[in-house]
């Protein structure tokens, strides 16, 4: 997006990210002057370093991944404000009247499905379990407990025996958790 | 004691006086009127002091002990004495004075002896609303028990016998309310609770305050217009607007924990009748001390102080309760040397946070619930397993008694001659309640849902406002109000009485019904799954870092701030284990693991020969066979180390379900053991039950579900063989259709095999099936004998199986050879179980959890004979062989606990043994030797088992004196123990009478032990041994059988 010199949106550029995200011009201006404050470059597009300058985030055991999932889209490893959107409106609450195809149920989960692909297979597999664990517990717990925690963790979410979690069968572990309110943020008008 | 010895030398002497009769009735009389009489004669020193207060007098039932300062507890018997003197024994007394064998003295324990009644028929009163199913769906329990309460209440009063108000505000402050809340906040689900904390404090603050204004407010302007008849100061009114309008959280609790709600409203709604404490506290003083003062003399700064003092009293109360919570955690920390006394710290450092809060006036409730919150992290931590079941159940057990008493007590309350009754006053009230709740609830639910996610729906509102209950907080606040300052007290105390009554009855009846009707979303209790625990915590983390990217300081960021600082700072202090950046997930996973280790179980066991209730019996037949014809040859290769090596065996494939075994066994070495163990590392006292009990205990508990869980199957298997056994069309496994019969036949065999039991080894291969043809009912067909090797080792399997199938279901057979399997099923199931699932663990488990120590603490045969397999020995005696086989059975589960995961590792240890082993049992010559040496197996325990169960087993009773000793040092004193041990004998009896009849087939079995120790002249002896006890044992179950 062409907002390289000036630090405010153009009218059609809100319209065209509430018509694809659903924010509301409100929380897209206030969303915006969050984006430029954590954007020191000025350039219009983060960059990992511009999340990993958060403080929280950076301690944040998941971080790395989390950044990844706004990099999903792009191709050099900027990101700008349309995708930064686009990222943010899958935890927008879910309101009946306003259905959204980003913020949706399944489109959480896919988010959260994608923490943990690493390869962007489509599949979790015990190796990428196991990495995300490492991240999350850290060196607590030793490896093999690790390892078995991640093992069992698909054999029990494994439905087709391939040793592999597969998106379905993610969904379907998942199936009585309130992802809809776990995955949600009140975002401010 | 000397009076009673005084008595009874006096009796005596009148007995020879030929005065018994008199004797009689003294002792009669001694028994009514408690005449400590002797001690105070012979000691007329101890008499008088002039004190002639009654001592029950001092304390109501329940009521607050007023001890009599500095006396001896020896003094009331003097008193005791003045008054029972006056009792209608006057002509004997003297006589009564000498013959005093047994005395009674009622008063001394009338206090305690009252409560304890009170508490006895409260519960019992608890377990009769149970024993009527229809009636304790219907009405809450907390209903029946008010009404339980007023008969008794009424009771009491028609009798007039004891006119004292049970329930008063002390006692219900002190002694009744903390357990409850305590339990409640030791329980709360701290993060939901935090989550909602915004919510909560809106209703219990604000809310509360609105409640007590409005309706304060109301019955004052009502009371202007004259329809009370009465003057109603407007403090007055206020000040029972405080009472009245905070939600009780005894009520709350006791309707909602029936209705299963949903956790959300369930803990916005319990929160807030835990949090609105503080203000009704800080409204109920202040509006009390107002009156006191009087509304001419009060200025605005009172009111200020009032606002001042609630934050006073809120926080402090609060902070009184984080720091005892926290003094509690650091307490636990070491108490690792004395586990036994861990539950106490808890429950009394929390009711000192109580009292504390309550001594400067703060709110005890809000003490004692964030003392809860607040050790629970840190002590459940720091606590053993075992403290912390005791925790869980005392802390229940406690407030639900005091539940229980509460409301039965508020019933009791009921039943007065005091009442004023005021239908205007208390319609209004109700209804003033009622609509000031609702109305509340709306406003205020408005204004939280825009700050909430998730929004209150009007279902959820509704039915926050209609589970507005009053409860005894409020009728124990009412009757603190001082009479002489407040005209009005007594009808308010009727009022808040019906309101109450209206609250429990009416709301609380038909909550349940409205709930249904409302379809408000209910609580299903589950524990999480793996996948959701470790998703849901990567979600956690995820918001939270899209919370920190949306620079939002939101829940998730500050749970993850305090989650930070707890880890650096707190818990590194108050943990003895400290397990680094968070411990939290690894307690969990721990946990989890146990908790999925045992539905990994569950599924598994179902699932292992595709068994479901859905599958014909010939269905799971094939499957059965089908696994064991065609299963992978690697899959062979893999499991015979941890299968008993045999000749069979080898050819043996195994199902899925061994390979599962495995599994499990995997999941509890790793799972269950290692982050359970963690806690307990240190813990050797002997003042401490030993820790390892509640190791045995979990895991016994573990593989007793597995075992079950195998055993189920197998039970499956059973009566599908059971069922071919009528089908008669199955041709290839004749075995199985011995399975129904296989008891009878037995019986035949036993004698058989008495008669000449070495020589009939021989034969053994091929008439053993005669026999037992003999032995089978006429019903069964056996539609071939299949010639081929493979298929022999296959029926050998099969009929292992189903033999261990019988074996286990004859339990009891040990002591009464009942004739049919079901009957012992039915008549003693916790036996089947086990008997089941050892069964299951004969076949093919044991290998893999004999990495267990604990399990192999139980010297079962199988644990003792793998241990034989690790570390073959040679003793010299039978005493040396039992001695010998424990200890290496330890030994090797110690091995085996280190080895733990690597199944490869006892593979290849024993692998070696198999080899050799098997070359030499194939072939038909050495049968013989195999058949003999199997014979060690089975002797070896028959000889452990009947000295314990075997009456007739006199000959064995040598070897079950050795056996006393080493199994005494096996078990470790404590009672779970004990009953697990208990259960486990019957299992190795049981498995012992019945293998011994059938020994070949249980003896290739055991054969790696006798193999591997290899000692014949040894072998010969528990040969002679075993045959013997074979007789005493078959002549007991041919006794029992006729």
């Amino acid at each position: 997006m062409g907002n390289k010199s000036s630090l405010l949106l153009r009218e059609e550029e809100i319209a065209q990210i509430q018509e694809e995200t659903g924010f509301t011009p409100n929380q897209i201006e206030r969303l915006y002057s969050r984006f430029t404050s954590l954007d020191k470059n000025d350039c219009g597009t983060l960059s990992r370093e511009d999340f990993l300058r958060i403080p929280e985030l950076a301690i944040n055991p998941l971080s790395e991944r989390i950044v990844q999932s706004f990099f999903a889209e792009s191709h050099d490893d900027r990101v700008n404000f349309l995708q930064f959107m686009r990222v943010l409106a899958h935890f927008r609450p879910i309101k009946k009247n306003r259905e959204n195809k980003l913020n949706c149920r399944e489109e959480k989960l896919r988010f959260a499905f994608s923490m943990y692909d690493l390869d962007s297979d489509g599949k979790i597999s015990r190796d990428e379990l196991l990495a995300i664990l490492h991240m999350m517990v850290g060196a607590n717990i030793s490896e093999e407990q690790l390892t078995s925690i991640a093992e069992r963790t698909i054999i029990e979410a494994d439905t087709n025996n391939d040793q592999m979690i597969s998106f379905e069968e993610f969904c379907r572990a998942l199936e009585r958790t309130d992802v809809e309110q776990k995955m949600s943020i009140r975002f401010l008008n | 004691m000397t009076s009673l010895k005084h008595g009874v030398n006096l009796s005596r002497r009148a007995c020879r006086q030929a005065f018994a009769l008199v004797a009689v009735s003294t002792i009669l009389h001694a028994v009514q009127c408690s005449p400590v009489e002797t001690t105070t004669k012979t000691n007329p020193s101890m008499t008088v002091d002039g004190i002639s207060t009654y001592p029950g007098l001092g304390f109501g039932p329940m009521g607050p002990v007023e001890p009599l300062p500095g006396e001896p507890p020896g003094t009331q018997l003097r008193q005791n004495q003045d008054t029972t003197t006056e009792l209608p024994t006057t002509e004997k007394t003297k006589k009564e004075r000498t013959f005093v064998i047994a005395a009674f003295e009622f008063h001394r324990v009338e206090t305690p002896f009252l409560i304890g009644l009170w508490i006895f028929f409260a519960s019992l009163a608890k377990i009769g609303f149970h024993m009527a199913p229809k009636l304790s769906r219907m009405l809450p329990e907390s209903c029946l028990l008010v009404f339980v309460g007023v008969l008794i209440g009424a009771l009491l009063l028609s009798t007039h016998s004891v006119h004292v108000q049970p329930l008063t505000p002390d006692t219900f402050f002190l002694y009744m309310l903390p357990p409850i809340i305590l339990d409640a906040g030791y329980f709360m689900p701290n993060r939901l609770f935090f989550d909602h904390l915004g919510t909560i404090l809106l209703f219990a603050v604000v809310g509360t305050v609105f409640n007590t204004l409005t309706i304060g407010a109301s019955l004052w302007a009502c009371g202007q217009t004259g329809m009370f008849g009465c003057t109603t100061p407007l403090l007055d009114m206020l000040l029972f607007g405080a009472l009245i309008s905070a939600v009780d959280p005894v009520a709350v609790l006791a309707v909602f924990e029936e209705i299963h709600v949903d956790e959300v409203l369930y803990i916005v709604v319990f929160g807030e009748s835990l949090l609105n404490d503080a203000v009704t506290v800080v409204l109920y003083h202040m509006f009390e001390a107002y009156t006191e003062m009087g509304p001419s003399r009060l200025v605005y700064t009172d009111i200020l102080a009032g606002l001042a003092s609630f934050l006073v009293v809120a926080v402090g109360g609060t902070c009184i309760g984080v720091v005892w919570g926290f003094a509690t955690g650091l307490v636990t920390r070491f108490t690792n040397e004395v586990r036994v006394i861990e539950p106490i710290f808890i429950f009394v450092m929390a009711y000192l946070a109580y009292l504390n809060a309550e001594m400067f006036h703060m709110s005890g409730i809000l003490a004692i619930t964030f003392c809860g919150i607040t050790m629970k992290n840190y002590v459940e931590a720091n606590i053993s397993h075992k403290s912390h079941t005791t925790i869980k159940y005392t802390m229940k057990m406690l407030s639900s008694s005091s539940e229980t008493i509460i409301f039965m007590f508020l019933g009791v309350a009921t039943v007065n001659n005091t009442h004023v009754w005021n239908t205007w006053f208390v319609l209004l009230t109700i209804v003033f309640c009622s609509i000031f709740r609702i109305i509340g609830v709306y406003i205020f639910s408005a204004v939280a849902n825009k700050f909430r996610l998730h929004k209150l729906n009007r279902v959820e509102k509704f039915v926050m406002s209609y589970g507005g209950l009053r409860g005894a907080v409020a009728f124990a606040l009412v009757l603190l109000i001082d009479p002489t300052v407040v005209n009005l007290q007594p009808m308010f105390v009727t009022t808040t009485i019906a309101v109450i009554y209206f609250t429990v009855f009416i709301q609380g009846i038909t909550i349940k019904p409205l709930v249904k009707i409302l379809n408000v979303k209910t609580a299903e209790k589950r524990k999480p799954t793996m996948n959701e625990r470790i998703h849901e915590r990567c979600m956690d983390h995820l918001m939270a870092g899209i919370e920190d990217i949306l620079g939002k300081h939101g829940n998730h960021h500050m749970r993850d701030k305090f989650k930070r600082f707890d880890n650096r700072f707190i818990r590194p202090f108050l943990l003895r284990n400290y397990q680094g950046a968070e411990p939290k997930i690894l307690e969990t996973y721990s946990k989890l693991a146990m908790r999925d280790a045992i539905e990994y179980m569950q599924r598994n066991a179902s699932t292992i020969g595709n068994i479901s209730g859905a599958e014909s019996m010939s269905a799971i037949f094939k499957n059965y066979t089908n696994t064991n014809f065609n299963g992978s040859p690697s899959f062979s290769q893999i499991d015979t180390s941890t299968w008993n090596i045999d000749m069979q065996e080898l050819e043996y494939n195994p199902s899925k379900k061994d390979l599962t075994d495995a599994k499990i066994h995997h999941l509890l070495a790793e799972e269950l053991c290692k982050p359970f163990r963690r806690h307990r590392r240190l813990s050797y006292s002997r003042h401490a039950v030993n820790e390892r009990d509640l190791g045995i205990q979990v895991n016994y508990k573990t593989h007793m579900n597995i075992r079950r869980r195998v055993g189920d199957r197998k039970h499956h298997h059973k009566r599908s063989k059971r069922g071919k056994q009528d089908g008669k069309n199955h041709v290839t496994f004749p075995e199985f259709q011995q399975n129904g019969s296989a008891k009878q036949f037995t019986h035949g065999k036993i004698k058989y095999y008495r008669l000449d039991y070495i020589d009939e080894v021989l034969q053994e291969d091929g008439e053993e099936r005669e026999v037992r043809r003999d032995g089978d009912d006429g019903g069964i067909t056996f539609t071939a004998k299949s010639p081929l090797p493979n298929e022999d080792i296959l029926e050998e399997d099969e009929r292992r199986l189903s033999d261990d199938n019988d074996n286990y279901n004859m339990i009891v057979a040990e002591q009464a050879r009942v004739a049919t399997p079901t009957a012992t099923e039915t008549m003693l199931p916790w036996k089947r179980e086990e008997a089941e699932g050892s069964g299951a663990l004969k076949q093919s488990e044991f290998p893999s959890w004999a990495s267990n120590k604990e399990y192999l603490a139980y010297n079962s045969p199988s644990s003792t004979f793998l241990g034989g397999i690790e570390k073959p020995k040679h003793p010299k005696s039978i005493i040396g062989l039992f001695r010998r086989e424990s200890s290496s059975s330890t030994q090797g589960a110690a091995e085996a606990v280190v080895l733990s995961d690597s199944e490869g590792h006892r593979e290849s240890t024993s692998k070696g043994e198999a080899s050799s082993k098997d070359g030499g049992v194939r072939q038909g010559p050495s049968l013989l030797s195999k058949r003999s040496t199997s014979l060690g197996g089975p002797s070896v325990l028959l000889m452990e088992d009947v000295a314990h169960s075997d009456p007739l087993g006199a000959s064995s009773r040598p070897a079950s004196i050795m056996q006393g000793p080493q199994r005494g040092q096996c078990r470790r004193g404590s009672m779970m123990e004990l009953t697990g041990s208990m259960s486990r004998d019957a299992i190795t009896e049981e498995k012992c009478c019945k293998s011994l009849p059938e020994s070949e087939r249980m003896g290739v079995r055991r054969l790696p032990l006798g193999q591997s120790l290899g000692r014949e002249p040894f072998i010969r002896q528990l040969t002679l041994a075993s045959s013997l006890t074979t007789s005493s044992s078959s002549e007991d179950s041919s006794d029992e059988n006729t």
